[in-house]
């Protein structure tokens, strides 16, 4: 099962409103070629994934937020799986692509372990730190299943996806991804105009 | 810190229209951070690391929130990568509030903040401003969040303890 086959399959399941935040790598990669969309923030580096898709979910309680976030970039700060349950924002889905290791994103060969190639275990984890909605899937089909019922169901959701350790399927790049000023501008416009809130202002401190 | 002078601190952010706060706790400033999560204008979040409470509060910004980020000068070093790129890459407006500790009179433990805190906000690219007088609180606050608000960066007060006690 790869990350590339997964993130396809939710691209053509995900609600159009969604908001998505992809991690750094292959994550922002991949899906900045399936779905390059408004809704969705990319290059969110090491340990700030789940943290900012937490604040964009509690900011917007009436959106659905999907963090793309891996393995290497949760064990960072482990600690926000409790921070998340104890906020315990319905609408929130945080999905992690688990490969195992450190920088084989780009690699021939796998990088280094990280430590879910070991003994740990993030389902687990995320359920004994309060998030009673976490599951580990092994298929694109259990994908589906888990992925429709959080889109439908009361959340948190914690979703980890066990993945092949090398993107050995990764698409061709056919496109840029927007780096990260123009990200910004394009999604806060996107809130400003969906949410009906001001958030740039005036560039003269009124926003 | 007394009670008024942590009242000053929320009085400040409250006329600064922060409405979200995310943080992890310290003994310097745990007034404030009672007030702050018992306020029912402000949503705060208790994280574990200051660089998650960076992640969250961003994220509520992106979210249409105006965030603080309430981290001890320790945090702030905790923080510093988040915060890096958050500033310089994301260039989104935190207003980062921290009591600033290590000056003559602190246990020496803490003197190494001194050493830390403004060459960390300078290397961040961080406008900061040190607020030495109980009078000042409210209007720094205020002015340093607007100041963000305008230029998308983020931007920090350093309180004394001449300020706070």
């Amino acid at each position: 099962m790869s990350r590339f086959a997964l993130l396809t399959k939710l691209s053509t399941m995900i609600p159009d409103d969604a908001l998505v935040v992809a991690c750094i790598g292959n994550n922002s990669g991949f899906w900045s070629q399936l779905r390059d969309k408004d809704t969705d923030l990319f290059h969110i580096t090491m340990g700030m994934c789940t943290p900012t898709a937490l604040g964009l979910a509690l900011a917007l309680p009436r959106r659905k937020v999907i963090a793309l976030d891996g393995d290497g970039n949760l064990l960072l700060n482990l600690g926000s799986l409790g921070t998340v349950a104890n906020q315990n924002p319905a609408n929130l889905t945080i999905i992690v692509f688990d490969n195992g290791n450190y920088l084989g994103s780009h690699k021939k060969e796998p990088g280094m372990p990280t430590a879910t190639s070991g003994r740990m275990n993030l389902e687990a984890v995320a359920r004994a730190s309060g998030i009673a909605s976490a599951s580990a899937i092994s298929s694109v089909g259990d994908f589906e299943r888990r992925a429709l019922a959080a889109f439908s169901e009361k959340g948190p959701h914690v979703i980890v996806a066990k993945v092949e350790p090398l993107d050995n399927d990764r698409p061709p790049r056919t496109k840029r991804i927007p780096d990260p000023r123009e990200n910004k501008y394009r999604f806060v416009s996107y809130i400003e105009r969906t949410e009906g809130v001001e958030i740039l202002g005036s560039g003269l401190g009124g926003g | 810190m007394e009670a008024e002078k942590a009242k000053l601190v929320l009085d400040g952010m409250k006329e600064a229209g922060v409405n979200f706060a995310a943080g992890v706790p310290d003994a310097q400033f745990i007034e404030v951070y009672k007030m702050v999560a018992e306020d029912p204008a402000i949503h705060y979040v208790g994280a574990a690391n200051e660089g998650e409470a960076a992640g969250i509060a961003m994220g509520a910004w992106f979210g249409g929130k105006k965030p603080a980020l309430i981290i001890a000068t320790s945090g702030l070093l905790v923080a510093t990568y988040h915060l890096a790129r958050i500033n310089l890459l994301h260039e989104v407006p935190l207003l980062v509030l921290i009591p600033y500790r290590g000056d003559l009179g602190d246990p020496r433990w803490m003197g190494l903040y001194q050493k830390t805190t403004e060459p960390a906000l300078r290397a961040m690219d961080i406008p900061y401003r040190v607020v030495s007088r109980s009078a000042d609180i409210v209007g720094t606050i205020r002015e340093c969040n607007e100041t963000a608000r305008a230029w998308l960066r983020s931007v920090a007060v350093l309180f004394t303890g001449e300020a706070l006690w």
